[in-house]
């Protein structure tokens, strides 16, 4: 009926005592899974799993918390800091700019070396334009603090912000609301014009809207400025408002204030700020070579000086300054909220400890009939793994929606990454594995005879 | 297969050659073959010896029932033969291989090609049905699919189950899942059927259609190897061996 499996043994085997080797090697040699074994073991995981529903919840439960936790974190993270990203990036990326001072100082002795360097001045600008090929548009800017009145209204510092020429505004990347940007021919015959911020019509014009402040006049450092816009609002950034300033046309700044004349008693610094633009992004490093190379030889400096003397500056600062001293809050938020997966994990282990007693007898007989240490551990793990992978997954669906929630009461921009999805799965995969490994490993250790004993 | 090692390991060793254990058309004609077996129980202070030095050999196609009353190795002796366990002293020669001195996972190989288990309560899985169950072996002997449920159902069929392979033990009779058993012994084509009172929760009657199988399998060529306490059930098996404490008492050819 069977044949002998013994039939397969040519020439025939001499029968001997001696030294055991080869076989066991022979045996090692097998493949280290079997497909047929992974299978069997995917099915009956998935069996077990149906079985037990009640507790199969409760474990899932563990991992779903765990994996909410992290994907509401990462994404609501990750919309906040889109929002600082885009509230920052309104030059657009093809706009860098040279000034005296970097915009972030970190300490008192930078501020000292900063201060001692030249102004930057309107030569250094005109120089740049005529110099740098690759350069697309070019303006300048000059900021200064004043007081600033119309009727009993009163403030004491307000920003005032010359520049020229008026394609400053697109650099600048601020749009108009109401009335218009001044035209080049009144800016540069200094025209006592002004555009302002959207904080300047609530603060000054009371009960007026931005189209009626058009054409009314308002004192800043003591001259009248006729306004002619109002600048679309760009919101508050850090709790600071970005909309109460006045802007006028630099050669005007230059004719009321001076430029070193107004240092002090206005707060100016009596510096520039130049602005470059490229035409597109790929043009900006060129621009920055040939800038940088116009500046330092206008300061007698070489490229092996450590200090320029200027500062070239991209909103990458602000950015960069913004991740370095969030990054650290961010990852230990990030391991709090993991700290729940951790949990989730132990949840798992127990469950596959129980798991592992409850079904010894089914251990024992996989054993007695074939079944090797790693069908066995495969069976368990596969067991753990699926589960937590299961769990990943609805744990990436309510954590997204979380987040979603929360972006919605707070408003920003939700972003749903692939990234954090796969991240989801694939951590709570390793949770299963990790969970899992120590049960899977006490039952594929059992003993096959104990293990067929077992009720 | 096995033949490089053994020519290696006669001339390494210097031992003796048994040639008269292999048939002239190349089949390893004695199966079994146990040379002084010891096994030791190390029960901290002392230490206990189940099986003090037993010899026996077991040929292709013999019909053995080993017996003994319960504490004289008998079980110990059937989990040697099985492969669940390995001799403490001793060499264990099954269908050629040197088995004694194997770790787990080459006992779970052996087991899975050379030794078909039947066993008193079935040891089936529950939550299987009948062809799942036959072909467990299969599956972790890496058998693909399509091939596995051929070889399943044919060994269902030798036990005359075919009709009720869709079905759950616990919707079987204790005969039904005892056959189911000695199908998924079999479907493997193993050398030995090792039996551990394969009637012993059953009742008469059925105990008697059991014995009938063992009878019709022996007689198609299998090996079978029957360990029981009944001596009415050792009875139907052409040779018996008694153990008492550990040693061969009687090895007796009955018919």
């Amino acid at each position: 009926m069977f044949p002998s499996s013994a039939s397969e043994i040519k020439p025939p085997p001499v029968y001997a005592l001696g030294p055991r080797v080869s076989l066991s090697a022979r045996i090692r040699s097998l493949p280290f899974f079997r497909l047929a074994a992974v299978w069997e073991a995917f099915f009956v995981a998935l069996a077990s799993l149906r079985q037990n529903k009640l507790r199969t919840a409760l474990t899932l439960i563990g991992i779903i918390v765990g994996v909410t936790a992290v994907i509401a974190v990462v994404t609501i993270i990750k919309g906040l800091d889109q929002t600082v990203a885009q509230t920052f990036s309104s030059q657009g990326s093809t706009v860098f700019t040279i000034s005296k001072r970097p915009r972030v100082i970190t300490s008192r002795e930078e501020f000292i070396k900063y201060n001692k360097r030249k102004d930057i001045t309107e030569d250094d600008a005109q120089a740049i334009f005529r110099l740098c090929t690759a350069c697309w548009r070019t303006g300048i800017a000059a900021n200064d603090g004043v007081p600033v009145k119309r009727g009993n209204q009163k403030a004491d510092a307000v920003q005032l912000r010359a520049i020229t020429p008026s394609a400053m505004f697109d650099i600048d990347g601020v749009t108009i609301d109401a009335g218009r940007f001044w035209s080049d021919t009144e800016g540069n015959s200094a025209h006592e014009v002004c555009v302002v911020g959207s904080d300047i019509v609530t603060n000054f014009f009371p009960n007026q809207s931005a189209e009626q402040t058009i054409g009314e006049d308002i004192w800043a450092g003591g001259h009248r400025y006729r306004i002619v816009g109002v600048l679309q609002p760009l919101g508050k950034i850090f709790g600071i408002s970005r909309d109460e300033r006045i802007l006028i046309p630099f050669p005007t700044y230059k004719k009321d204030f001076g430029l070193n004349v107004a240092r002090g008693a206005f707060n100016t610094t009596g510096s520039l700020v130049v602005f470059i633009q490229t035409q597109t992004a790929s043009q900006l490093e060129a621009a920055e070579d040939q800038v940088r190379a116009v500046m330092r030889n206008r300061r007698g400096k070489t490229f092996k000086e450590e200090d320029d003397g200027f500062a070239l500056e991209t909103e990458d600062v602000f950015l960069n300054l913004y991740s370095s001293a969030t990054s650290n809050i961010y990852l230990v938020t990030i391991g709090v909220a993991a700290i729940s997966l951790v949990v989730g994990g132990i949840v798992v282990m127990n469950i596959m400890l129980v798991s592992v007693t409850e079904r010894t007898k089914e251990i024992g007989i996989r054993k007695a009939v074939g079944a090797r240490r790693r069908d066995i551990l495969t069976q368990f793990l596969i067991e753990a793994v699926m589960v937590t992978a299961i769990g990943g997954a609805f744990g990436v669906l309510t954590g997204f929606g979380t987040a979603w929630l929360i972006a919605l009461a707070i408003g920003f921009p939700l972003l749903f990454s692939v990234w954090s999805a796969v991240l989801g799965v694939g951590v709570s995969s390793v949770v299963g594995v990790v969970s899992g490994l120590w049960p899977a490993w006490r039952a594929a250790r059992l003993d096959p005879i104990e293990a067929l004993r077992a009720e | 297969m096995t033949e490089a090692t053994i020519a290696t390991s006669q001339t390494s060793a210097g031992v003796v050659a048994k040639p008269n254990l292999v048939s002239a058309d190349g089949k390893v004609q004695v199966l079994i073959a146990m040379q002084n077996i010891w096994k030791t129980y190390d029960m901290g202070a002392e230490k206990v010896h189940a099986l003090h030095g037993v010899s026996f050999e077991v040929k292709r196609g013999e019909y053995l029932a080993i017996t003994g009353p319960s504490g004289s190795g008998k079980s110990t002796l059937m989990n040697l033969i099985g492969c669940l366990d390995t001799p403490s002293q001793g060499d264990y020669w099954l269908n050629g291989k040197n088995v004694s001195e194997m770790d787990d996972d080459e006992l779970a190989r052996i087991r899975n090609q050379e030794v078909g288990f039947v066993f008193q309560t079935f040891n089936l899985l529950a939550r299987a049905t009948a062809l799942h169950n036959v072909e467990l072996p299969l599956i972790y002997g890496g058998i693909p699919s399509a091939k596995r449920h051929e070889m399943a159902k044919q060994a269902l069929t030798e036990v005359d189950l075919v009709d009720r392979m869709m079905h759950r033990p616990n919707e079987l009779s204790g005969g039904q899942r005892q056959r189911v058993a000695i199908a998924r012994a079999l479907v493997n084509h193993p050398s030995i059927l090792l039996a551990d009172e394969p009637t012993g929760a059953l009742d008469t009657a059925t105990s008697y259609d059991i014995m009938n199988l063992f009878e019709k399998l022996y007689e198609d060529g299998n090996t079978i190897i029957l360990v029981t306490h009944e001596r009415d059930i050792a009875a139907r098996a052409r040779r018996i061996i008694s153990i008492r404490d550990g040693l061969i008492e009687k090895d007796e050819q009955i018919k």
